[in-house]
């Protein structure tokens, strides 16, 4: 079984953000492996710790995204990708998903796992299109995954919390949901022994791509924090009161 | 110099932050404000989690089977362990393995079965019993308790004060004079078991720690065989200063941590508290606050992983562990006392950590060495001879 986990490292939580463009000003902000990811490298590596498995990782990101899978490494995964040409920065989904399939097209992976959506961007596009250019059948949002006789059987949650299951022919590629399962912490066994494993780094030409064919073809006008305030009218008064005039202005605009 | 951390310390230093964000502070809410134990369930539970992740018994040696890990990791991990309400005396409820006392890896292979080994299992308990009614700050002048020689074994008479755990103790590091006539050459270290007769816990010492207790010890004609004596006869006054030096590096690392979690939490309040129509972050004298905050915590911090890098590398720290004792127990006071004040009446209720840090940190600035001693240490190896 070889298993491919796609994870991006974005904004550490708790960092203090500065829109800066079209994106956030990175001097001097912490960063973490999106939060999504970790759960479809702990399912990678269960599937490792169940049986026989290799769990490769793999990111597209500028030097500072070496930690990411330094950490996946750390916590089990046996060798990693790096893909990064400066060109990079700020790609769209499309140009994500066709440098990752290229990285992944000669390696034959059974199981292509990746977070439903990146914590920064939130676009849920890379996984589906990944699937489409390595024409594999995939599925997004899973709450949990079994693997038999060569086909996965996913939960999805829907809206209203009904759950859906499917089922998909190994190779296919499954997006996660948060909470599928609980993220392991590295053993200091593990930690000390990323170090010694690959950490393979390619541009794009050593992926056999051609700089335009991949280039962006969405761009970031602009990024910024709405003013507090504008366009709100507050209600002011008792609890009472204030119920009225909603109820009043809700009548007003139509609402109902 | 060196002040970027490794790639493997990130990552350890992550783990731990997570662990005590993620495992150990959620339970508090539901333990009494001054515990230092958890549920057994709870405590066994994430002693399972630490050994799975390699990081369990973290004062044993390499040698004896500890995860052998360096002075600067283990400070790093000291710093964020402390991070929860418990955290300055009770670092992680103890779940990384209790802390051995160090003076037991001075013993002979005989005492380390009977002590050192079931120690590290968790098998046995242990105190340590230096300071004495006349006085802790001078301990090779101040201390009376005696022991005397007899037949092949010594007699011990005498009292001890303050000492931690003793109530719960299996034994106890016990210092006493040999020779009076030597002063610190006249010191000898005992492993007392505390079921020998005339061993008596006297009373429980109440302090500002209100866990984890004090207690005053008395000997009353305590007959101990030889094969108790801890290192050589007369010699036992180096044993603890080796170690007391040793362990102000972790010392430090605790009111750090603590000083950490109290900037984390000034830092998140004052951008929502409200007073006057703004939030409290757009106050100078509240900033300013911040500010120090930060400079007491850097000041330190780098005082202490300097510390503990000189003795990994076997040069001498004694003036650098004294210097960040001293530094890191008083800005951790600082810390505590600043951030008590900007959550204002919160700040003293026990529905928030920092009283009980307030408490316990002011304990820090006498317990291991009064911040007057490690002037006076430092002084000493500022200055030289041997005016004391
Ligand atoms: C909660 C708690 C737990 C403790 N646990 C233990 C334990 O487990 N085992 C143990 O052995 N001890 C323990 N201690 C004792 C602690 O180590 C001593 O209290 C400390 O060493 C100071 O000794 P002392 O109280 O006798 O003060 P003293 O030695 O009497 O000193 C009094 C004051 O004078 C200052 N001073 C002393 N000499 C000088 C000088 N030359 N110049 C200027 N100022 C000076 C001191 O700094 C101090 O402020 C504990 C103490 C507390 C409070």
């Amino acid at each position: 079984m070889k298993i491919l986990v796609c994870l991006k490292q974005v904004p550490h939580k708790d960092a203090r953000l500065e829109a800066s463009g079209g994106w956030i000003d990175e001097g001097g902000i912490k960063f973490e492996i999106n939060q999504y990811d970790t759960y479809a490298l702990e399912e990678a590596l269960r599937i490792k710790d169940a049986g026989e498995a290799e769990v490769v990782v793999a990111t597209i990101g500028p030097d500072r995204t070496s930690q990411a899978l330094r950490t996946a490494l750390g916590m089990g995964a046996d060798r990693a990708i790096q893909i990064w040409d400066d060109s990079l920065s700020g790609a769209d989904s499309l140009t994500i998903a066709k440098l990752l399939a290229a990285a992944a097209k000669d390696e034959s992976f059974d199981l292509v796992l990746m977070g439903l959506m990146s914590d920064d961007a939130n676009n849920s596009l890379t996984g589906p299109m990944l699937a489409e250019l390595l024409g594999l059948p995939h599925t997004t949002g899973a709450m949990k995954i079994e693997l038999s006789d060569g086909k996965a059987q996913v939960e999805r949650e829907l809206e209203g919390g009904s759950l859906q299951v499917v089922d998909l022919p190994l190779p296919c590629l499954i997006t996660v949901q948060t909470g599928l399962n609980e993220v392991r912490y590295a053993s200091l066994k593990g930690i000390m022994q990323a170090k010694k494993k690959p950490l393979d780094k390619k541009g794009i030409s050593d992926l056999g791509l051609d700089a335009a064919a991949v280039a962006s073809k969405v761009t970031v006008d602009k990024l910024y924090v709405p003013t507090k305030g504008e366009g709100a009218e507050i209600l002011e008064g008792s609890a009472g009161e204030v119920a009225q005039q909603l109820v009043g202005k809700i009548k007003e605009l139509g609402l109902l | 110099m060196e002040l970027e951390l490794t790639d493997e310390q990130q990552q350890v230093v992550a783990s731990v932050r997570r662990f005590v964000r993620e495992e150990i502070a959620p339970l508090e809410a539901d333990l009494d404000p001054d515990a230092s134990e958890l549920a057994p369930e709870d405590h066994e539970r994430l002693v399972g989690m630490a050994r799975s992740m390699g990081l369990y018994g973290l004062d044993i040696p390499e040698e004896f089977g500890g995860p052998g890990v360096d002075l600067v990791t283990r400070t790093l991990i000291s710093i964020e362990m402390a991070q929860h309400r418990a955290g300055l005396y009770a670092p992680c409820y103890g779940v990384f393995g209790g802390a051995g006392l160090a003076q037991l890896y001075e013993a002979n292979e005989d005492q380390k079965e009977r002590y050192l080994y079931p120690m590290l299992r968790g098998e046995k308990r242990g105190c340590f019993a230096l300071t004495e009614p006349s006085g802790g700050s001078d301990p090779a002048r101040a201390i009376r308790t005696t022991a005397v020689k007899d037949g092949d074994g010594w007699v011990l008479n005498g009292e001890k004060t303050f000492i931690s755990g003793a109530d719960r103790a299996d034994f106890a590091i016990t210092f006493a004079r040999t020779d009076p006539e030597k002063g610190r050459n006249g010191i000898t270290c005992f492993i007392v078991d505390t079921d020998m007769p005339g061993f008596r816990v006297r009373r429980i010492v109440h302090t500002l720690r209100s866990s984890h207790y004090a207690t005053e010890l008395e000997f009353d004609g305590l007959r101990i065989p030889s094969a108790n004596v801890l290192g050589e006869v007369n010699r036992g006054f180096a044993i603890a200063n080796d170690r007391l030096s040793r362990n102000r590096i972790p010392y430090a690392a605790g009111c750090i941590g603590v000083a950490i979690r109290a900037q984390e939490m000034a830092i998140e309040y004052v951008k929502h508290r409200e007073t006057f129509g703004d939030v409290l972050a757009t106050r100078q004298a509240i900033q300013w606050m911040i500010v120090d905050n930060e400079i007491d915590i850097r000041t330190s911090r780098w005082l202490t992983l300097d510390a503990a890098a000189r003795a990994e590398r076997g040069e001498s720290f004694r003036t650098e562990a004294a210097m960040a004792k001293l530094v890191a127990s008083e800005a951790g006071g600082r810390v505590v006392d600043r951030v008590m004040q900007i959550h204002g009446g919160y700040g003293m209720t026990k529905d928030l950590p920092l009283e009980r840090w307030f408490r316990e940190m002011r304990i820090r600035r006498v317990g291991e060495g009064p911040s007057e001693v490690q002037r006076l240490i430092m002084a000493r190896d500022l200055i030289g001879g041997s005016f004391h």
